[in-house]
Parts: structure tokens; sequence; C-alpha cells
């Protein structure tokens, strides 16, 4: 078999093949932050999976990290549902218009059940991305989780307390971040051939630069 | 001959409800001597009194003298009894059968018989009870009637009058063609219909159909996984039901029977007519979790009770999310099983409301509409200004701050950044607000959105986190 076999070339383009190098050559979703893009093992958030961000308390800039991607999700003609499930407070409205965020696509669901409604959200294929605080998921729920986003081609994005680093995960990637003036430290956990150093970023927004 | 239900779907005159619009053939005339009627005819006119929600319990009692019952709303209802007056004892037997059954259904209406439908109508409208079977006598029973049991326009009637034409005699004598030209080819047509010249189409009624069916369990059930697996069956059958009937249900009950208990009744509602069952029997599977059970299910029952037309959507090519396939389907059952398990107000979406204030500048709204289903649109202006000016996350209600040496404390002091932007008045609508507000910096690195009352004593309170 030669590696420059034409033949063999267009098997290996199977979407279901998976090699280590070509981990690189599968587009994610830019995160909107060029640094950390280039140490995202997709240049961006994987389109699909749980990803797990780990933060000291809440608030700490888990969601700044996220809304360029967001809205770019939401933004998209043919976007899907961005489903908010379970968050501790309620979102501002305004702000997330301000950031982009289309909020026809945008859907909230409270009630007390987060994980039971975290794994039909993101496993329904109706939705381009699921954001979830959810209690102490065990590790086989994270599993169901985790096979859910596959199912229904969803990026979760799941926010635990920094404790959970001490646990097994099965989360596509995982990363802890620590809040910075006007930005915030990011250390990646975990991820497909992702780099294990720590990424300063800096928020683009107005309240940081005045501070 | 009376006519067998099915073949009287195959009539030609008999109209089926979805077949509206379409042409419609007339019964072809066959050969049968003019003294004697093909069709005869029996109108029920409800007096005043009664309202039209009475016509359809009556039309329902009497198909059992003849399948083919038309409604005339508002307020009467057409017999075709030609094939049935042998089993009643000729037309006498009928009418004094009819007459009873409307006393027990506590109506007093007036019944008149003719060989065409419109005769029979215009005779019991005009509150006579004429008995004409034959063609021949058609006429002449007809001329005294008074032209307002055609209920024409008034205008019409009263041109009529001017013509010195008062009763159905005067008119059906006028010319043809002069009466064609000034008041139109309908109203003659009408005359043709009355006087049998040209056949007319009636609608045949047809009862409105329910579900119901019910399995008795071998055994008594009460797994959860057994219980849904042993409705299966019956889900089956509802889903092939409605397919057959192109219909869905909106409103689905389920009973389970007990040995000693009453039945427990869960009523299932959907936000749109369905008839996949499998999406049913999904929903009655996370409405069942929800549901107590005293003992055991012996039986279960389902019963549908309105069913409403229902045209499946085409399906995509694409699968739902590649290439902008549609997601409509996927959505709606999300919605219908979060609010299942979690209650109808466990799902809603976010919206912007014009409002200085940061509590009534946003609103819950019903969840979004399926995506791709309208075109996004944009916020107004007014809110881009503010871009990062707010915090992503919003207190329900401010939360008072401890305060030392003037500064607010939250676990440790809070450190001030930025200029401070002041949001108050309000007095419109009794929530008046006088506040400056901060970003606040906790101990932790926290961005915190606070405000000190402009009002004495001047309180700090923490109201959103920048997150």
């Amino acid at each position: 078999m030669v590696v420059g076999d034409p033949n063999l070339a267009r098997l290996l383009e199977h979407p279901a093949i998976w090699r280590g190098r070509s981990a690189r050559a599968r587009r994610g979703l830019s995160s909107g932050f060029a640094a950390l893009d280039a140490h995202l093992p997709e240049q961006g958030w994987p389109r699909s999976g749980l990803i797990e961000i780990l933060v000291g308390r809440f608030g700490s800039g888990e969601l700044s990290l996220l809304l360029p991607a967001l809205a770019a999700l939401t933004q998209a003609a043919t976007a899907r549902w961005c489903v908010w499930v379970a968050p501790p407070l309620m979102p501002f409205a305004p702000a997330l218009v301000a950031q982009g965020i289309m909020l026809e696509r945008v859907a909230v669901v409270g009630g007390a059940r987060p994980l039971w409604a975290f794994e039909q959200t993101i496993g329904s294929g109706a939705c381009d991305a699921v954001l979830a605080w959810a209690g102490r998921p065990k590790l086989r729920e994270l599993r169901r989780l985790q096979l859910a986003a596959e199912r229904g081609r969803t990026l979760g994005v799941l926010f635990r307390p920094r404790r959970a680093a001490r646990e097994a995960s099965v989360a596509v990637l995982r990363l802890d971040l620590e809040p910075l003036p006007g930005g915030a430290r990011l250390t990646l956990l975990k991820g497909r051939s992702a780099r294990r150093d720590a990424i300063d970023l800096q928020w683009h927004d107005a309240h940081a630069s005045a501070s | 001959m009376r006519p067998h239900p099915e073949q009287a779907e195959l009539l030609p005159v008999t109209a089926r409800p979805e077949a509206a619009g379409t042409a419609l053939r007339p019964l072809p005339r066959t050969g049968v001597a003019a003294s004697e009627a093909t069709q005869l005819w029996v109108a029920v006119q409800l007096p005043v009194t009664c309202d039209a929600s009475q016509l359809e319990p009556l039309a329902l009692a009497v198909q059992r003298f003849t399948p083919r019952v038309s409604l005339v709303p508002p307020d009467a209802l057409l017999l075709e009894v030609k094939g049935s007056l042998h089993l009643f004892n000729g037309l006498a037997g009928l009418r004094a059968e009819l007459a009873r059954e409307c006393q027990r259904l506590q109506v007093a209406p007036l019944i008149a018989c003719a060989p065409t439908s419109l005769a029979a109508l215009t005779a019991a409208r005009a509150g006579k009870p004429l008995v004409i079977t034959t063609m021949a006598q058609l006429t002449s029973q007809l001329a005294p009637l008074p032209l307002s049991a055609l209920r024409w326009p008034d205008e019409v009637r009263a041109r009529l009058a001017r013509l010195g034409v008062r009763n159905l005699g005067a008119l059906l004598r006028l010319p043809r063609a002069g009466f064609a030209r000034r008041f139109g080819v309908a109203q003659l047509a009408m005359l043709d219909a009355l006087t049998g010249r040209s056949a007319e189409v009636r609608v045949t009624f047809r009862a409105r159909e329910h579900f119901r069916r019910r399995r008795q369990f071998s055994y008594e059930i009460e797994d959860h996984g057994l219980l849904c697996a042993a409705l299966a069956p019956l889900f089956h059958a509802l889903g092939e039901f409605l397919t057959a009937r192109q219909c869905g249900v909106v409103e689905l009950e389920v009973r389970l029977l007990h040995r000693h208990a009453p039945p427990a009744s869960c009523v299932l509602a959907l936000a749109a007519p369905c008839a996949d069952a499998a999406r049913l029997a999904a929903l009655w599977s996370e409405h069942l979790r929800a549901l107590l059970l005293p003992e055991p299910v012996r039986a279960a029952e389902l019963r549908a009770a309105a069913l409403l037309p229902h045209l499946p959507g085409s399906h995509g090519l694409w699968q739902p999310g590649e290439h902008g396939g549609s997601e409509n389907a996927a959505t709606g059952e999300l919605i219908e099983r979060l609010r299942a398990r979690l209650g109808a107000d466990a799902v809603h979406g976010l919206s912007v409301r014009a409002g200085h204030r940061p509590e009534s500048a946003w609103a819950r709204t019903a969840p979004p509409v399926p995506a791709g289903t309208q075109p996004p649109r944009r916020e107004p202006a007014v809110v881009s200004q503010l871009a990062g000016r707010r915090p992503l996350w919003l207190l329900p209600t401010p939360q008072p701050l401890a305060e030392q040496a003037g500064l607010p404390r939250r676990c440790g002091a809070l450190r001030l950044t930025g200029e401070p932007e002041r949001i108050e008045t309000g007095w419109w609508d009794g929530a008046e607000v006088a506040r400056d507000y901060y970003t606040a910096i906790d101990v932790h690195g926290v961005r915190l959105w606070v405000f000190r009352e402009r009002r004495a004593p001047h309180g700090w309170f923490l109201h959103g986190v920048l997150g």
C-alpha cells in the first residue's frame, strides 16, 4: 500500500475515519478570539460534542468567552436553536442582543431536572448549541450527554465548578477559566491534540477597556 | 331500495365535504314516469326558538331513517327517504316515527315532503306541512306559497312585488328569459331546482368520528416500561386510524383502569394536530412518569374526541440541520416533551423591550418559532448603543450589599471601575428608580454590576453579573 495512492487518499477522506494528523484539517466554530483559535484542536469550538468549562466562581467570564461563537451561530441563515438549560440567573436580553445574538433563536429551559432537560435538548437535533448549568453529573450521565450531543450534532457546553477537574470526563474539550482584569486565563485540561499551556484572553467589550 | 351507506357515498348527487369545489355532476335522469318521483325529500325545519347547535344532534338522530341527510344551516335538515319508505310502512309511518324522534329530542319542527329537496324546504319554511309525492302535483301545490319562503334578498322580493308577483305560482309563470335577465341566472337555477327541472346537489352530512379503543391486559401491570409496551398496539391502531382519515388529534385521553380504584385519566394536549403514533406514544411515556398510580393497571383505553383535518407536511430532501434542512418537527417535539415533564412554563424565549430600567428592558416570550420559518428580524438600534454597558446576567431583584467606609463589600471589598451610569425616573408606572450603576470587581475577579441608591439611606445593591 502506497501512501500516495489516490484510492487510499479518497478512502481516508471519509468523515468517519479520524486520524491524529487530520484533526487540524477539520474546521471548528471560530471562538472569536484568535489566540484561542490557535490553541483549540479544530481552530475553534467543536461543532458537535460536549465541552466542559470549569470556573471558580459563577460569572468569571465563561459567558463572554462563548458569546462571539454563539452570536455567529444564531446569525447564520439556517441556524437552529441556542438553548440555555437551568441558568442560575436570567440572561439579560439587551446585553445578548448587544453582543450580536439573535433572540429569535434563544430559548431558556428552567425546571427541576436540568440534566434530563439537557440530554433531551442536546440530543433532539433542534439546537446548534446548548448551554447548561447542571448540578453534579456522574460520569455515566456525562457519557450519555456526550453521545446525545453527537446524535443531535449539537455543541453542548456544561459549566462546572473547578473542583470537578479532579473527576474523569468524557467531554471532547475541557478547559479551566480564571478571571483576569479585563479578560481571562484559559487552561486546556483536555482536548484532542490540544496544547496544554495557558492562554490569556482580553474581552472585546467596553467594560473591559474601561477597567 | 334503500341505498346502502357506501353506495350513497358514490351517488353523484351526494358530495363529500372534502370534494367541495370540484366539479359535481348532477344525477342522471332516469327514464321513470313523471307520475312517480325518483326521490322523496323530507324537510325538517326547526322553529325559530331553536338555535343552530341543535341541528347536529338532530341530524345524528335522523340518520337512522336514511343515510342521505343534509344540513341546511342554520335551521333545517333535508332527508332523502325514497329508499327507506318500505322500512317504515310508507311515508305516513316514517313521518310519525320522525315526529316521535323529534319529540324525544324536545324539538318541534315543521316537516314537509316533496320530490325535490328545495320544494320540501320551501314548503317547510313557508310553514305548510305539505306532502307532495308526485312530480305532477308539485307545481300546483307550491303555487300558493309566499315568496318569503325562498329566502331571497329583500331587494329581489321588493322588485318582484312591484311586478305583482306575490306567490310562487305567479313567479313560476314569469317568462324564463326575461326572468333570468332581470333577476340573474342564479335565481332561475334555483327555480329549476325547485320544480325538478334540474337536479340539485346536496352535501351528505357525515357524523363526526371518534376513536375509542380499549385493551384488557391478561395480567396486572405495575411496571412503567411494560405499561408503555402494553399500550403500544393502541397507539399503533390510533396512528392507522388517523392516517387513513388524514386527520390528527390535538387532545388524547388515556384512561388506565384498576381493580378497585377509580380509573386514572391522563390527557395529552398537543400544539398542532398530530397523527404520528410514535410521537404520541413518546409524549404519553413522558406523562406517565409524572403520574402516580394507586394500583396496578388491568386495562387501558385510548379516547380521541375531536379529529381535525391534518395533512402531513412534505419531508425535506435533506436531513434536519444539513444544507438548511427543516427543523420544524424536531423543535415542536422538543417543546412538547420538555413541557410534558417540566411544566408548561418551563420553556420560554427572551425579548427586548423598550425600557431604560434594566428590569423593564426585557420580557419572557413564547418559545421561539422553529428556525427557518421566518427571517431573523433586527433588534432596534437603541440596543446597540448600550453595547458592553449591560451585564449578561441580571438578578431578579437587586440584592443588598454590605458597606464599609462608603464602599460595597461582598466576600471582601469590591473594587469599583469605570464611569458610573445614572439610571433614574419611572414615575409613570410607580416603579421609580434613582441609581448610579458601577462595574465592580470582587476579590475572586468576578465582574459585578452594582448600584448605589441616590436616595437616603444610599444603600449599595448587586444587580447583575457581567459574566
